[in-house]
């Protein structure tokens, strides 16, 4: 490969640029391991001179254990991915290969919802969820976590790009909608479905707005709420402010490095290609 | 039952499990809420009555209403800004860079965290006395440096800063993608007629991805409207109201006061802004988007 100086010069810049935007993330890891006289040291220590796991034990072991958080995060999460990708895929297959009437119209019907701001519906789920008996337990995050309208948007979109042969050969040898669906455009949408199943993960594992407003009790707390739990109680110890948001962000980080690839095919296939 | 018919129900059938979660959970809320913006409904008193306009009377009377306008307005500010320089990384990392993938994931990475922890890191990076920020700005000269979260004047700037730096990434993903799919041809063409790198920038790129440029403000203006948690989570919207943008002001009234029918008025209001800033987008794309 040909080396050219203009090339070095702006991949140079770029990762100047690159590292300011991750900054915040290695500062947070780095303080996390600091002792509390090195916090605001500038020029910024970025190896502690004596690395402490202090910190990150007093998140995980302390009086409300990121444990317990982190439990509860997944088990919402796991759920509520595992319900929207299926239940979104069923429904894209219906908007994007089923001809029935009103068909264009539900789902421009679909589209319109995604205008409503969240603030609308906060507080009517909450005098609902109230009167039904699920607030402040994990059903008020879950049962409407299984449902996205984004979640039918990027479906129908990946469904869409499926050659119709491939569905209409099927069809003429004798195949129902039921049989195409799981054995052929399921397996065929595999991608698709990694991609929204990554992005809603990390909707639900990032949700803070619906457990601030769904949930009272702290051994219900999400990892969000646990976070800021923490560090309003101990708004005075950064180390331990800065282990507890690592232990929010990092598993995410870590998911984001494994499913990159799908993560940005999922947001640019959604948005350019509409 | 014809081919036809069977169809037609199988089609309902598919939609059918989705469908009810949404009428559940978006619909029938987003009705009742519509019924509750007219009753003084207080979650903390059992008495109910209709009250016709008068949230909305209050609500247009209601000084704080006017400064979490002004507030929104400035949040909003973040949005082109970050479209922008988004705009400007996409155009380097398309052109000649090495490491292209790995830099694509630092630029992207703010965009998949939670919002509520990188405010809380960036609230300390911020600190005015101590904080490594205003540490930088001091050691170039800079003596009296921002209090930025600290005080009314500079905490919606530091807000805005947060803002960019987490929709960078998500802007430039989209506006990569879209580079990359124009036809090479015409910026070759381009070369041959000597069009400066200037030229080729404002007059081919730019207009040839303005549908992404329009996607991004709208969805952009659209998320930033809605978002509360992340400057809810560290500054509760103060110091003095000064982060109070709309969609805080309205979590507030229903959750802090308990006052349901009024934040549903105000929910509402929020909407028609929404709608409306769309609307504007959608006639006036003609000028500018070119497909």
């Amino acid at each position: 490969m040909e080396i050219k100086p203009t090339k070095i010069g702006s991949t140079v810049v770029m990762l100047i640029l690159g590292l300011f935007m991750i900054m915040p993330f290695l500062w947070m890891i780095s303080t996390s391991f600091k002792s509390p006289s090195e916090v605001f040291q500038y020029p910024i220590q970025w190896i502690p001179s004596k690395v402490t796991w202090e910190h990150h034990l007093k998140v995980w072991t302390g009086k409300d254990s990121f444990l317990i958080y982190y439990m509860n995060s997944l088990k919402i999460a796991v759920i509520c991915t595992i319900g929207a990708t299926f239940l979104s895929a069923l429904a894209a297959y219906g908007f994007s290969r089923v001809e029935f009437k009103g068909r264009n119209a539900l789902f421009m019907f679909y589209l319109s919802m995604m205008m409503v701001p969240p603030q609308v519906l906060f507080v009517p789920k909450f005098i609902l969820f109230d009167k039904v008996g699920i607030y402040n337990t994990h059903w008020a995050l879950i049962l409407p976590g299984l449902f996205t309208i984004f979640g039918v948007f990027l479906m129908r979109q990946f469904f869409m790009a499926i050659p119709h042969e491939i569905t209409e050969s099927a069809f003429v040898d004798g195949a129902g909608h039921f049989r195409i669906f799981f054995r052929l455009m399921l397996p065929l949408a595999k991608p698709a479905l990694a991609t929204l199943a990554i992005i809603d993960f990390s909707w639900h594992w990032n949700d803070y707005e619906n457990a601030l407003v769904f949930l009272l009790d702290r051994d219900l707390y999400t990892v969000p709420l646990g976070m800021q739990n923490f560090i309003l109680e101990f708004n005075i110890d950064y180390n331990g402010m800065m282990a507890a948001t690592s232990a929010g962000i990092v598993p995410m980080l870590l998911v984001f490095l494994i499913g990159q690839k799908y993560i940005i095919q999922g947001i640019t296939g959604s948005a350019v290609k509409g | 039952m014809n081919w036809a018919k069977k169809q037609q129900r199988l089609g309902y059938l598919f939609i059918l499990p989705n469908m009810v979660g949404v009428i559940l959970f978006f619909v029938i809320p987003a009705l009742f809420s519509l019924g509750i913006m007219f009753t003084n409904y207080k979650y903390t008193s059992p008495d109910i009555a209709w009250i016709g306009l008068e949230n909305f009377d209050r609500l247009f009377h209601d000084p704080v209403f006017y400064v979490s306008l002004k507030k929104t307005a400035l949040f909003l500010a973040s949005v082109p800004v970050s479209i922008g320089l988004a705009f400007l990384v996409a155009l380097v990392l398309n052109r000649s860079v090495y490491v292209k993938s790995l830099l694509r994931a630092m630029f992207f990475m703010p965009y998949i965290t939670s919002g509520v922890a990188v405010s809380f890191v960036w609230m300390l990076l911020f600190q005015p006395s101590q904080g490594p920020i205003n540490g930088f700005l001091r050691s170039i000269g800079i003596e009296h440096p921002p209090g930025w979260m600290s005080t009314t004047t500079s905490s919606m700037y530091a807000i805005d800063i947060i803002w960019i730096w987490f929709l960078l990434g998500y802007n430039m993903i989209i506006y990569l993608a879209a580079i990359q799919e124009i036809p090479q041809e015409q910026l070759e063409a381009a070369k041959i007629d000597g069009a400066s790198t200037w030229t080729t920038v404002w007059k081919i790129i730019f207009p040839l991805v303005s549908p992404s440029t329009f996607l991004l403000m709208i969805t952009g203006l659209i998320t930033s409207m809605k978002t509360f948690g992340m400057i809810e989570a560290v500054t509760q919207g103060g110091p003095g109201g000064s982060t109070t943008i709309l969609s805080l002001f309205i979590y507030h009234n229903a959750f802090r006061y308990y006052e349901m029918g009024y934040a549903s008025a105000i929910s509402w209001v929020l909407f028609a802004i929404i709608f409306l800033i769309t609307m504007i987008q959608w006639v006036g794309q003609k000028r500018w988007v070119h497909y």
